[in-house]
């Protein structure tokens, strides 16, 4: 998995028969070719962690194309 | 099957001196039982959310004391390339529930018995769904033809 620094990482798991989801913004890329581990911000709670990434996450790029203020 | 391609989730690693109450938010943030600790490249430990209770909690540890307090160590690791079944006999010689896995000496994820758990039950679903229909809904045999 590749990401560069600002995407959304998102993160589906199951608690106790149920659904969750938990996303994190990418800081800093530590690995070669932008793959991890990554320093990440988790979406709740602002904690930085690294994130080694496994199937349940998926990047969600961040659009560049902001508009304009 | 490659351990790499056997593990269903995600891993959070944390610097040694981290707080344990940080640590322990951190796994629900991340949805994880348990967060490896390194030191720059190096692995150094894991903590699982039952050490926090047996080892922080239960003692009446600080919230602030650091992670390394609690952790275990040394690290059971297996080669992201191995087979499942070395995973299978680490599990059995160490008597621990997760393993982390190396890639060229650097620490790159981990695997739980759950993981494993999971792919026995699946495959166990898979060979006894075709006796399982046979008993419900009898044979199929084709009939053999009468000879003239």
């Amino acid at each position: 998995m590749q990401a560069k620094v600002g995407d959304r990482i998102v993160i589906k798991a199951h608690k106790v028969g149920k659904r969750i989801e938990r996303d994190c913004e990418v800081l800093e890329v530590h690995g070669a070719d932008g793959g991890p581990p990554f320093l990440v911000r988790w979406g709740d709670t602002g904690r930085e962690s690294l994130f080694y990434p496994g199937p349940d996450a998926a990047v969600e790029p961040y659009d560049t194309a902001q508009p304009a203020a | 099957m490659r351990i790499i391609d056997a593990t269903r989730r995600s891993a959070v690693a944390v610097a040694p001196d981290r707080p344990i109450a940080e640590v322990a938010q951190l796994m629900e943030d991340a949805t994880v039982g348990a967060v490896v600790v390194v030191d720059g490249d190096d692995l150094v430990g894991i903590v699982t959310d039952r050490d926090l209770v047996r080892r922080a909690l239960a003692h009446r540890l600080d919230p602030d004391a650091r992670v390394d307090a609690v952790m275990s160590t040394p690290v059971v690791t297996i080669d992201a390339g191995a087979d499942l079944r070395d995973a299978y006999r680490l599990f059995d010689a160490h008597a621990v529930r997760r393993l982390a896995i190396t890639q060229d000496g650097r620490f790159v994820g981990v695997i739980a018995i759950d993981d494993l758990l999971m792919d026995v039950t699946a495959d166990l679903v898979a060979i006894t769904r075709p006796v399982t229909a046979e008993v419900l809904f009898g044979h199929h045999d084709v009939p053999v033809p009468a000879r003239t």
